[in-house]
């Protein structure tokens, strides 16, 4: 086992060395000093995030913002198709579909540029109702599945007890569907983290934004963007490990 | 069995060691070929790459989809005149100088600000043409705004093409005032004609044209311009040849006036507007 | 689940009041608040223009923006494929540190933002490609119609080592994906197939080879096609390194005409069409394969 723990470290070097190589033979040369300054700095007054982390925690609002009403919409386009309604029915495939079979990046701009002038959207809300639209149809069909997956005996013995279709949800399908659903909903979560990345193209000051503007004035391109990643791996690997554990205590023995 | 596994591990070092030496080897000959001018590899090749961004009217696209403007004629008789033809490789602006430094293309020629910190980064050659930045408004949101001081308050919304010196004129003039810059001139537009933002900070003539053609609703808090930029080539740096190749083919088209007329036709007449719709 | 036929009920009255209500609104704004000159009539001259020189009908920059994703598509699923199946074979390897080196590769790259891996590995990439300018220059000197061929199936010669760039940037994202679906493949074969192959004598790779792929791999073609259809919408993003595929030529184009709204909408239907389209064809591919094999 630590033999392959050094043959690992050892591919990791190579690695980085022919990154080196390459960067040089590019005639970039390295600047990393300059880069703390952007992250956090210390000043007179105290610690000040600097521009990155401040992007950072743009990010995490608006990725909580949307996560809750993905949530929202994911849950009741999963109980629409679910249901007897035609229209219901409809409506929520038709959503699914369009929203599919588009590229988020394209929903951004189409919501910001068409939309948003037309229904007065700032752009925070245009990004988060373009984010959520769209990781609300991924996560009505985890919600969809995850009902799907209660064995119909539970539905039956609801019924029996005089239990409307209504207060069935609430009370029997969806406490025990939650152990099907949370796993793959923080995986949408981490989605939703990385998906984020695309309202800097609407010049949200997000991470991502944030490294953009000082790349075009300093011209730090590799270390800002290598640091821009290692600040998205930092939250999304975290949610991994979460996701990993979560499963791992949820799963149900058969 | 083991045997055959330890002769495979070392058949598969020895190729590392290869690879990473023949890297090392031709990041040598690398070097050479980048001291080698661009100019020549240029000649050797036969065609100009030249990268550049939709910036009306210094480069845009017509009905045909073929590139037209005040660069593209430029780039285009830099090219015949060094006997190649000429390609151009449309960057998205912020991100051109960095394409510039990975080898994209051979030279920018797209209406690009001489600025002290991108000299840092590319070398410039003299100036071919000057520019200046300057603002158009929304009417109701900076209604009675007829000072640059009077955007530079935080609750003033200000936008600029990312990476432009309208933007670096933005974040020096208008420390206090809320910055957001986008990729595209429409998408700036657009944010202002919304009423999203206060005011478009670029180079003249855009804010006059959109001042012209939206007098409902935009107007201009000052007039002309208020700074004023030398436009220059913008190439690899360590290239002497190249650069003294650029510096005194403008010295002849300059002494020729054909820089002079070309720029009256692009930026003074509206003769071409018709060859984009 | 009760699973019940469709009929009229109180969510059809809801669903429809809310979708009239919305429609009333939207129809409202557009009237009072949108000061939008609409010029629909200068759209279809970009997607298809009439070459007086040619007498044809020839594509403009959105239809050829269009074509463009395609072939991002296409040739970035293929490599990804290759990538894919390479470190899909590596994941479930008895070596733990071919398993750490694929899973590091997997983990790494499906939990950074794709935007950012772009910027990251185009500039990375590019100059690695530097190579290929000779093999530019050596395209170029082909005849007219080897150029012709190339500028269909991949990219004008110009225009080769940014296509190529994407490409591989497109592949390195999507083989991540790729990657666990071939595991996911491997593993569903149950163990009493390779115990049995194991009892039979054959070697690890003859085991793979005749007994646990040939079984894997019809499992792995539905995903893998929804990862097609992923890469057509994920090839959207390399707009941002300016190649010139469909949503960046839209971009170009609004910034010349200013025709924002008309070349918004086209652009969401042309990558509806595409996509609806592949999903279609391989949801019907999928129901005839099933029942030839049932």
């Amino acid at each position: 086992m630590v033999a392959d723990g050094l043959k690992f470290a050892a591919l990791v070097a190579v690695l980085s060395g022919l990154m080196i190589h390459a960067t040089q033979g590019l005639g970039y040369h390295w600047q990393w000093y300059r880069i703390p300054a952007y992250v956090v700095s210390t000043t007179p007054a105290g610690i000040v995030f600097g521009p990155l982390l401040r992007g950072l925690g743009v990010t995490l609002q608006i990725t909580a913002v949307s996560l809750v009403l993905a949530f929202l919409i994911g849950l009741t386009t999963a109980l629409m198709r679910l249901s007897g309604s035609i229209l219901g029915r409809l409506a929520a495939r038709t959503y699914l579909e369009l929203v599919r079979n588009t590229p988020l990046l394209v929903h951004i701009f189409f919501i910001y540029f068409v939309l948003s002038p037309v229904l007065q959207l700032s752009a925070f809300a245009s990004a988060v109702l373009a984010l959520s639209l769209f990781e609300g149809a991924y996560a009505s069909e985890i919600f969809r599945a995850g009902i799907l997956s209660i064995h119909r005996g539970q539905w039956e013995a609801a019924f029996s007890l005089g239990l409307g279709t209504w207060r069935t949800y609430r009370l029997v399908i969806l406490p025990q569907a939650v152990r099907h659903i949370l796993p793959p909903l923080t995986s949408q979560a981490i989605s939703l983290i990385k998906d984020s990345a695309l309202v800097s193209t609407i010049a949200i000051y997000d991470l991502t934004m944030q490294g953009q503007a000082i790349i075009a004035e300093t011209y730090l391109v590799f270390e800002i963007w290598f640091t821009v990643a290692a600040l998205y791996l930092v939250i999304t690997l975290a949610l991994s490990l979460t996701v990993a554990i979560m499963e791992k205590k949820l799963t149900v023995k058969r | 069995m083991n045997r055959l596994r330890v002769l495979f591990m070392a058949a598969v070092a020895i190729a590392i060691m290869f690879g990473v030496s023949g890297v090392a080897v031709s990041a040598d000959l690398q070097q050479k070929l980048v001291e080698e001018s661009t100019i020549e590899q240029v000649a050797k090749r036969g065609l100009l790459r030249v990268g550049m961004s939709t910036f009306v009217p210094w480069a845009m696209t017509d009905k045909s989809g073929n590139l037209i403007g005040f660069e593209i004629d430029v780039a285009t008789r830099l090219a015949q005149d060094m006997g190649v033809k000429v390609e151009f490789v449309p960057t998205k602006w912020a991100g051109v100088i960095p394409a510039l430094l990975t080898g994209k293309f051979d030279v920018i020629i797209g209406g690009m600000g001489i600025l002290p910190q991108r000299n840092l980064k590319v070398n410039f050659s003299i100036p071919y043409d000057h520019s200046g930045v300057a603002i158009v408004a929304h009417k109701q949101l900076a209604g009675g705004f007829s000072r640059l001081e009077d955007f530079n308050r935080s609750d003033v919304t200000v936008v600029a093409r990312l990476g432009s010196t309208s933007a670096a004129a933005a974040n020096k003039v208008l420390p206090k005032a809320q910055k957001r810059f986008f990729d595209d001139e429409s998408q700036l537009i657009q944010e202002v004609l919304n009423g999203k933002a206060h005011a478009l900070l670029a180079g003249a003539p855009l804010p006059a044209y959109q001042a012209l053609k939206y007098p409902d609703r935009l107007f201009l808090p000052l007039p002309g311009t208020f700074t004023k930029e030398p436009i220059g080539f913008a190439l690899r740096k360590g290239d002497v040849d190249t650069l003294n190749f650029f510096d005194s083919w403008i010295r002849v088209v300059e002494a020729e006036g054909w820089l002079a007329e070309r720029k009256h036709y692009w930026f003074e007449t509206n003769a071409w507007e018709s060859l984009l719709k | 689940m009760i699973h019940r036929k469709p009929t009229i009920t109180l969510i059809d009255v809801w669903v429809l009041l809310a979708l009239l209500a919305a429609a009333a609104f939207v129809a409202y704004r557009v009237r009072v608040g949108l000061n939008y000159h609409w010029n629909w009539g200068a759209l279809p001259q970009y997607l298809l223009r009439y070459d007086p020189q040619e007498r044809l009908w020839v594509p403009n920059v959105l239809l050829q923006g269009f074509f463009m994703t395609i072939r991002l598509s296409i040739w970035a699923t293929a490599c990804a494929t290759l990538i894919g199946v390479a470190m899909g074979l590596l994941r479930v390897s008895r070596s733990r540190f071919k398993r750490m080196a694929a899973a590091g590769y997997v983990e790494l790259t499906r939990n950074t933002p794709p935007l950012v891996l772009v910027f990251i590995f185009y500039f990375f990439i590019g100059d690695q490609l530097l190579s290929t300018v000779n093999l530019e220059a050596y395209l170029r000197g082909q005849s007219p119609a080897v150029q012709a061929l190339l500028a269909t199936l991949l990219a004008p010669p110009g225009r080769l080592t940014a296509f190529l760039s994407a490409v591989l940037t497109l592949s390195i994202f999507e083989g991540a994906y790729i990657t666990e679906i071939v595991r996911a493949g491997i593993q569903s074969i149950e163990k009493g197939q390779r115990e049995a192959a194991a009892a039979l004598g054959f070697t690890r790779w003859q085991r793979l080879w005749h007994v646990i792929l040939p079984q894997a791999v019809p499992r792995i073609l539905p995903p893998l096609a929804g990862q097609f259809i992923s890469t057509i919408k994920d090839s959207a993003i390399v707009s941002a390194i300016s190649i010139q595929e469909l949503t960046f030529r839209g971009m170009e184009l609004m910034s010349s005409t200013y025709l924002t709204f008309e070349t918004w909408i086209t652009i969401t239907g042309l990558y509806f069409v595409l996509t609806f389209g592949c999903a279609l064809t391989v949801e019907r591919l999928e129901l005839r394969w099933r029942r030839q094999r049932a």
